[in-house]
């Protein structure tokens, strides 16, 4: 029942602090400060500036979604009766007053992220007969695609997707700058290239030359704040590096681990596949692996943008990392021993040891001929590092003890445990190729399946 | 600041919907156009505080309001089925805005999924459709009848025709359909409005006995004629051209005595526009494989403007692989064709044709390595999208936007122009074999062999989540 329905609107002066609406037909009351959450910009704070006016201001709109979205501002929740409405109904209402922020924070907020409460809860389909290769989300919930020659983007709601096609046989890496634009490059075809995925063009190409001005390759792509880095490789895969791009303008800032292999120097010869910010240390993670026949070896380095040096390196002979991933809230670095399948960490404090890892399950494993880590990945979000094997995903999480006992080189032993995720039902399936993490969601892509999963938490209002 | 407004401001207006009150602005109901009643009823004569009553169902309305403040449908809408929104739309005069807010985004081929089937309720095998009027809107022929889907695919109405067997359908006008069958004789119209026959063409020669009992094979509709693509029992055969607006014969050209795979009849017909030439192609497949032709007639003189035959004289860079199937792109002026043994795609441009104008397209997809040759294989340009049909699989050649990588290999094979993708997924290539494709506003129409109906394919920015708990 819309308040005051049929009778008069109640006498007010300018200077009171209460502003009356009439949306649709309906009246609506609330303070101007409730108004002002809605930021300058909005249709609300028009209306609370434009209250000096004696006649109450009318806005021709649906009456019942007003009040939805009155009760957001309110409370910064959306409150229940929103169930009845479908979510592109209330973005789009919210997109007409301007306060879409305000809904995205509400419902797809990273704080909302609840590493243990995930569950299986919805399937994103893709169309055409391509499984994903790389999914990049957005910090608030929105992630793009790649299969084969396309990209689709979903947008936080996950409720409207729109697909573009590239110029890529296939995207190999990619990485969200913003929701509509997307860096993406393939090891394959020369250059990265940034697009824009709301209209589907280049807006940059992004190309490094060695000394023989050969094409090159994109192995890998990552980002800090400011910076993105890109992991390039010559065509005729004799030289390497990892350029260092201003992520606004996209110019170059520096070059970094430039190498050029001459002879027989395999270490160097291998190229950064991942690169990772780690933001507590304002270190560059790259790591790279090569499949010889004495087994895989592979280098982690940890670079210093600003000097360009190289702080800490370590060679991998004996199980060799599958996937690596620094926690940066739990200063651990992870890897999945691709001979043993296991989960090894290292405390980022103690880098310079001989043998840093410490392993969180049979060590005897990692030097058996088998392969059981091979195509792992390891992932952190939050406090918690997310590894799949096979269809698998553990989660892996520190237990904070009371008493801890100090080990002999004074750190002391820090207590890591397990969980797998999902109810019986979701467990087992396709091996799983990609996990992202965005808003209060993890995205899992499998194997030979033309969709993506959603891992959720239930939310407040939908 | 405004004026002090009266107790009621005059841009406004309540209205009393079956009990329920509604309060909107008078711009937002003339948004629907002058003719509709909604207009009519913002045009009173002075405000009246007294809201207006309109005797109809208070739900629909405030779907149909949210449209005209909003340009999209709320979900609530949902509750209604499409039927009745239409009626209601009708009834206020707004359907044109309904129209919009209900048509699907533009058709992209990767990013298309099938949405439903058309099925007419008797005979449901499909011997052939159009999408001629482009919105949407598809006519279908099965068993003599011909059904009329409306641009939201609900059922507009059947006609039975005299044809047992109707295998050629053309739009001529909004309500006019001309057909032609393979096993009776005659070019006939029929007005959907009436249900009935409103004219014949039959092709007929006193000087020539073995013209006689003349089929259609294909027809092609231009602004102000008709073509229509006749043989004979002994295989005579020839392109007459019909006035549209007396529905009488005009004139006749490339006739030709069908004694070889190179003069049969035409077995599709495209008018161009642009050139003012008529498109036609035949393809013929024997115990020597594909054979087939290509001829572009200007049907003021009859006279042929350009042609190719294949297999041709050999001086064609890919001898032995004669085209399977053939599409013209219209918008574009290009000429697609597939080939029949290595199952590639080549583009021909209309405006700059010579003795050898193909380039062969080549996609590295690592996915569709395993391409067939081209046996069951059907090509339909549309929307600058080349879709191929290769047995039960629907694929999509897009042009690469502002492509810079286009390697040019010898032999006319050219790289990275058009990218190749699977519209479906390997569950709806198994329906069966793909007989025709056709495009009509923004969707694409499907028709398969041995399969009841006709498949509609859409893109959607909504993504259809699939919930799993």
């Amino acid at each position: 029942m819309p308040p005051f329905e049929g009778s008069a609107p109640p006498t007010y002066n300018s200077e009171s602090n209460i502003v009356t609406i009439d949306v649709g037909g309906q009246l609506f009351q609330t303070t101007k400060q409730t108004l002002t959450l809605a930021g300058p910009n909005s249709l609300f704070a028009r209306i609370s500036d434009s209250v000096a006016q004696t006649s109450v201001p009318f806005v021709d709109r649906d009456p019942d979604l007003f009040s939805v979205l009155l009760s957001l501002l309110r409370t910064g929740n959306l409150p229940s009766k929103a169930r009845a409405f479908d979510v592109q109904d209330l973005i789009f209402e919210s997109q007409f007053y301007g306060v879409e922020p305000i809904l995205v924070n509400s419902v797809s907020n990273p704080s909302q992220f609840e590493a243990f409460n995930l569950e299986k809860s919805t399937l994103l389909p893709l169309n055409g007969r391509d499984s994903p290769s790389v999914i990049a989300s957005t910090p608030f919930g929105s992630v793009h695609v790649a299969h084969g020659s396309k990209i689709t983007s979903f947008d936080w709601s996950l409720r409207k997707k729109s697909t573009i096609l590239t110029q890529f046989t296939a995207v190999d890496s990619m990485l969200a700058i913003s929701p509509s634009v997307a860096a993406a490059g393939a090891t394959d075809f020369s250059g990265l290239q940034i697009i824009d995925l709301e209209n589907g063009f280049v807006k940059q190409s992004l190309n490094w030359e060695n000394v023989t001005k050969s094409s090159s390759t994109v192995q890998a792509i990552g980002a800090s704040p400011e910076c993105l880095f890109v992991s390039f490789e010559s065509g005729r895969r004799n030289s390497n590096s990892i350029m260092v791009y201003d992520l606004q303008s996209l110019s170059p800032v520096t070059e970094i681990s430039h190498c050029e292999i001459y002879g027989a120097e395999l270490n160097s010869a291998i190229p950064s596949t991942k690169l990772s910010w780690v933001h507590g240390r304002s270190l560059l993670m790259a790591s790279g692996s090569h499949s010889g026949p004495s087994g895989v070896s592979g280098t982690i380095k940890f670079w210093d943008i600003r000097s360009g040096n190289v702080v800490w390196e370590l060679k991998e002979k004996v199980d060799c990392f599958s996937d690596v991933t620094v926690s940066d809230n739990l200063s651990v670095m992870f890897k999945v021993g691709v001979n043993s399948g296991e989960v090894y960490l290292s405390d980022l404090r103690t880098l310079g040891d001989e043998n840093p890892w410490i392993c969180l399950g049979d060590k005897r494993k990692g030097i058996n001929g088998k392969k059981e880590g091979v195509g792992c990945k390891i992932e952190s979000h939050g406090n918690q590092v997310f590894c799949s094997k096979g269809g698998d995903i553990q989660l892996w999480s520190e237990v904070a003890m009371s008493s801890r006992k100090s080990s002999e080189d004074g750190l002391e032993d820090r207590v890591f445990r397990k969980n797998l995720m999902g109810k019986v039902k979701d467990m087992g399936g396709s091996k799983i190729t990609n996990l992202a993490f965005g808003g209060n969601k993890m995205f899992v892509a499998r194997k030979d399946q033309q969709s993506v999963e959603v891992w959720q938490s239930s939310v407040r209002g939908f | 600041m405004d004026e002090p407004t009266s107790h009621f401001p005059s841009d406004r207006i309540k209205l009393n919907v079956g009990g329920k009150l509604f309060e909107t602005t008078i711009s937002t109901l003339r948004s629907g156009g002058p003719d509709s009643l909604l207009f009519a009823l913002s045009n009173r004569p002075n405000p009246d505080p007294n809201p207006v009553f309109i005797d109809r169902d208070p739900e629909i309305f405030s779907v149909l309001l949210s449209l005209l403040r909003s340009n999209r449908l709320p979900s609530t809408a949902r509750r209604f089925s499409n039927h009745e929104l239409a009626d209601e739309a009708l009834y206020y005069g707004v359907e044109s805005d309904l129209k919009s807010a209900m048509s699907p985004p533009p058709l992209s081929g990767i990013d298309a999924s099938h949405i439903s089937t058309i099925r007419p309720a008797s005979e449901g095998f499909a011997s052939a459709f159009t999408a001629g009027a482009n919105d949407g809107s598809v006519w279908i022929a099965h068993g003599g009848q011909i059904s009329s889907y409306d641009w939201n695919l609900i059922h507009a109405g059947t006609i039975r025709t005299h044809f047992e067997d109707v295998t050629s359908i053309c739009q001529v006008y909004s309500e006019v359909a001309a057909l032609g069958s393979d096993s009776e004789a005659g070019l006939h119209f029929y007005d959907f409005s009436g249900g009935r026959n409103v004219g014949s063409v039959h092709w007929r020669d006193p000087s020539d006995p073995r013209i006689f009992k003349a089929r259609v094979s294909a027809i092609a509709d231009s602004p102000s004629s008709v073509f229509a693509s006749f043989y004979c029992p002994h295989k005579e055969n020839s392109v007459l051209v019909i006035d549209k607006s007396t529905l009488q014969l005009q004139s006749e050209f490339g006739r030709q005595n069908g004694s070889s795979a190179k003069n049969l009849v035409p077995d599709k017909l495209t008018w161009l526009p642009e050139r003012g030439v008529v498109v036609g192609s035949s393809v013929t497949c024997g115990a020597f494989g594909f054979s087939g032709y290509i001829r572009l007639w200007d049907p003021r003189s009859g006279g042929v403007v350009w042609e190719t035959n294949e297999p041709g004289s050999g001086r064609s860079v890919r001898f032995g692989d004669p085209f399977a199937d053939v599409g013209v792109d219209v918008e574009e002026s290009m000429l697609f064709k597939v080939c029949s043994k290595s199952g590639d795609l080549a583009m021909a441009d209309l405006r700059s044709l010579k003795e050898d104008p193909w380039i062969y397209l080549q996609d590295n997809n690592p996915s569709l390595k395993t391409t067939k040759g081209g046996n069951n294989t059907v090509v339909h340009c549309y929307k600058k999208q080349v879709f191929v049909g290769r047995g039960g699989g629907l694929e999509v050649w897009s042009r690469v936007a502002n492509s810079r990588t286009v390697v040019e290999k010898e032999n006319g094979v050219c790289e990275g122009l058009y990218r190749r993708n699977f519209v479906d997924k390997v569950e709806d290539s198994e329906r069966g074999v793909i007989v025709k494709i056709e495009g009509g506003g923004e969707r694409l129409f499907v028709c398969r062999e041995n399969a009841e109906g006709i498949e509609v394919w859409e893109s959607s920015n909504s993504s259809t989540v699939v919930s799993l708990l």
